[in-house]
């Protein structure tokens, strides 16, 4: 492998890494506040992509299909949460298994309105083509994508750190009750939570869909990345789905590269080590 | 004995005579949905093994269920061994599999261990439509019953004793000792660490155990429909077994079997009238989590002990969905390790 090829796939990994960031942040934020296990998510995420690319499609403009995606997820969100979730709230299992009946209503609707050829969302002009960079170059998009999940993970930081809201929902982690006894409404908490993991996932949905395509069981294969990712980073921490994230999209840029026969294993090898290493992920609590 | 054992013995004597009586009553497509969802039955009690007496709900099942019939598949089609050899390479995949498996998902518990083994099946699924090998998205066809099982009949009745003989297993299983413990692996970990149980090898042991039939399940599948795909990997083949041992009943050994009866009529006789059948397979998931987690049988009990005036008194401590929080959980949460 030359310097220069090192270097593609890195970026190519960094590029991955960062689109898995937007779906893991959002499982992981779900997760450490509320316990749900959000099998949902790559349907939040398919669904995002195709509403976002109709949307484009039909105005010509991207950034409307980017304010779309993200608008229709949290609605769904929303309804998941206050309608289906709350019923059946601190269940743990029936939580979980609830969202993999959505996961599959999702699945097949999105089949039955978007059809079963591959769509790729209509990226912007002056996001084409690529971008010299002095010794190669790069696609503009996948920049882009990159300089998007930056900027998103550092406003999540400091959300998460420095806000009141971010207070809560760290105090909400560590003790529900106790915040309900301080006269916090932890359920609105938990609603704006969720709409936000939901958002995300919508984001990253028509993100997704210039940098990949959207086709049937990409919901599934994107649910399969990210849990890769919260399982080695560490469910509901968010630094561990930083970690995790570009350890996932870096195993499979390179897996893909130098073992494409084996390209499943590079994800999976990492995903037993850290099991038996460390059960509950690099940066879980243990 | 008591009424309601009297009756639960009539049940079984009733369902036993109805199923060898089968063949004769019915048509040989009926004949072949039931044999359908006999094997989907089997397959469904070894996720309930894990998920009702447990507490370990499994959602990559399918992963293990697949890799039984890719063995059979692959050796009958690549090969061309005899069926000896079929089964013999059919169940070592999946019990070598399920030993991968079960040594990465023996530490952790809950929504974790779900996740976990979600992410398995999916890598199984993500091999099978990857490798040439296996005949990628196509899959592996020519797979042929053994001669002397090749009528519908014949191979109904094999299957009836496969699955009786499994279910006969399991029943011992969860009756012994061990099957206590993995009720304590339910209740408390921590408290069956306490009386000197090792929960991460008890849940080893359960999950070789629930891979065996499994892969029993999966090698009767790859004769069933003499065609391997990787559709039997997939994430919604995993979900329907869970769907199958809630539904009829988790924590029971029947109820996963009545499950199984319930979807595989709905998918293969109602499914020809409605368009969308994985729509309604996860509305029914939706439905039946909201409202009937103690499944077909659970319900059925409940009604036996309040409508017959003789069982009332009967009644079993035992109300709840054995889906439902553990036996302490809502008495004495697990203290959190700092």
């Amino acid at each position: 492998m030359t310097g220069q090829t090192f270097l593609f796939q890195l970026l190519n990994g960094l590029s991955f890494a960062a689109l898995l960031f937007f779906l893991a942040s959002g499982f992981t934020l779900i997760f450490g506040l509320m316990r749900i296990v959000n099998l949902a998510h790559g349907g939040f995420y398919l669904v995002g992509g195709y509403v976002g690319l109709t949307v484009a499609t039909a105005t010509g403009n991207f950034w409307l299909g980017l304010l779309a995606a993200p608008l229709a997820i949290a609605a769904i969100g929303l309804f998941t949460e206050r309608v289906l979730l709350r019923r059946i709230r601190g269940q743990e299992l029936p939580e979980v298994l609830l969202t993999v009946g959505i996961a599959f209503v999702f699945a097949d609707m999105s089949l039955e309105i978007w059809g079963g050829d591959p769509r790729s969302v209509p990226i912007p002009g002056f996001l084409r083509g690529g971008l010299d960079i002095g010794f190669m170059v790069y696609p503009r998009y996948r920049f882009f994508v990159i300089g998007c999940a930056v900027l998103v993970g550092v406003a999540l930081f400091l959300a998460h750190s420095k806000t009141r809201i971010g207070a809560i929902v760290r105090a909400g982690v560590d003790d529900r009750e106790m915040v309900s006894a301080l006269g916090i409404n932890i359920n609105k908490i938990f609603t704006g939570v969720f709409i936000v993991g939901a958002l995300l996932a919508g984001v990253a949905g028509l993100i997704g869909g210039g940098l990949l395509s959207l086709v049937p069981g990409a919901d599934t294969e994107i649910l399969l990345y990210s849990l890769a990712v919260v399982i080695i980073g560490g469910l509901g921490s968010l630094p561990g789905a930083v970690v995790g994230s570009l350890i996932v999209g870096l195993a499979d840029a390179f897996g893909r590269a130098l073992l494409p026969d084996l390209s499943y294993f590079t994800l999976f090898a990492p995903m037993a080590l850290i099991l038996v290493v460390r059960p509950r992920g690099l940066l879980g609590r243990q | 004995m008591t009424l309601t054992n009297r009756a639960k013995l009539a049940a079984l004597g009733f369902g036993l005579v109805a199923a060898v009586a089968a063949p004769y009553a019915f048509r040989p497509f009926t004949v072949s949905i039931i044999t359908l969802a006999l094997i989907f039955g089997l397959y469904a009690m070894s996720i309930d093994l894990m998920a009702g007496y447990a507490g370990l709900v499994t959602l990559g099942h399918a992963g293990v269920f697949a890799t039984g019939a890719y063995g059979v598949g692959y050796v009958a089609s690549r090969i061309g061994g005899a069926t000896g050899q079929q089964l013999l390479v059919g169940m070592a995949a999946g019990l070598v599999v399920t030993s991968i498996f079960a040594l990465m998902a023996m530490r952790v518990g809950g929504t974790y261990f779900l996740m976990v083994t979600l992410a398995q099946g999916m890598i199984v699924w993500g091999f099978a439509t990857r490798s040439t090998d296996l005949g990628a998205e196509n899959g592996l066809t020519g797979v042929a019953r053994p001669s002397a099982f090749s009528a519908y009949w014949k191979f109904y009745y094999l299957t009836l004793a496969i699955v009786l003989l499994c279910s006969l297993a399991m029943w011992v299983i969860v009756h012994s000792p061990f099957g206590l413990s993995l009720r304590g692996l339910k209740g408390s970990e921590t408290r069956l660490q306490m009386l000197g149980y090792n929960p991460a090898l008890t849940k080893f042991y359960v999950f070789m155990l629930a891979g065996l039939f499994g892969t029993v399940a999966g090698v009767m599948y790859a004769y069933y429909n003499q065609f391997v795909s990787p559709s039997n990997a997939v994430f919604a083949t995993s979900g329907k077994g869970v769907l199958m041992a809630i539904m009829g009943g988790i924590g029971t050994l029947i109820g996963p079997v009545v499950g199984a009866f319930i979807i595989v009529f709905i998918e293969n006789v109602l499914s020809v009238h409605i368009e969308r059948w994985p729509t309604l397979l996860g509305l029914l998931f939706i439905f039946t989590i909201l409202g009937a987690r103690k499944g077909f049988v659970g319900a059925l009990s409940d009604g036996w002990y309040r409508w017959v005036p003789g069982a009332r008194a009967e009644r079993s401590t035992r109300t709840v969905s054995p889906l439902d929080a553990g036996d302490d959980a809502v008495a004495a949460p697990e203290v959190k390790a700092n």
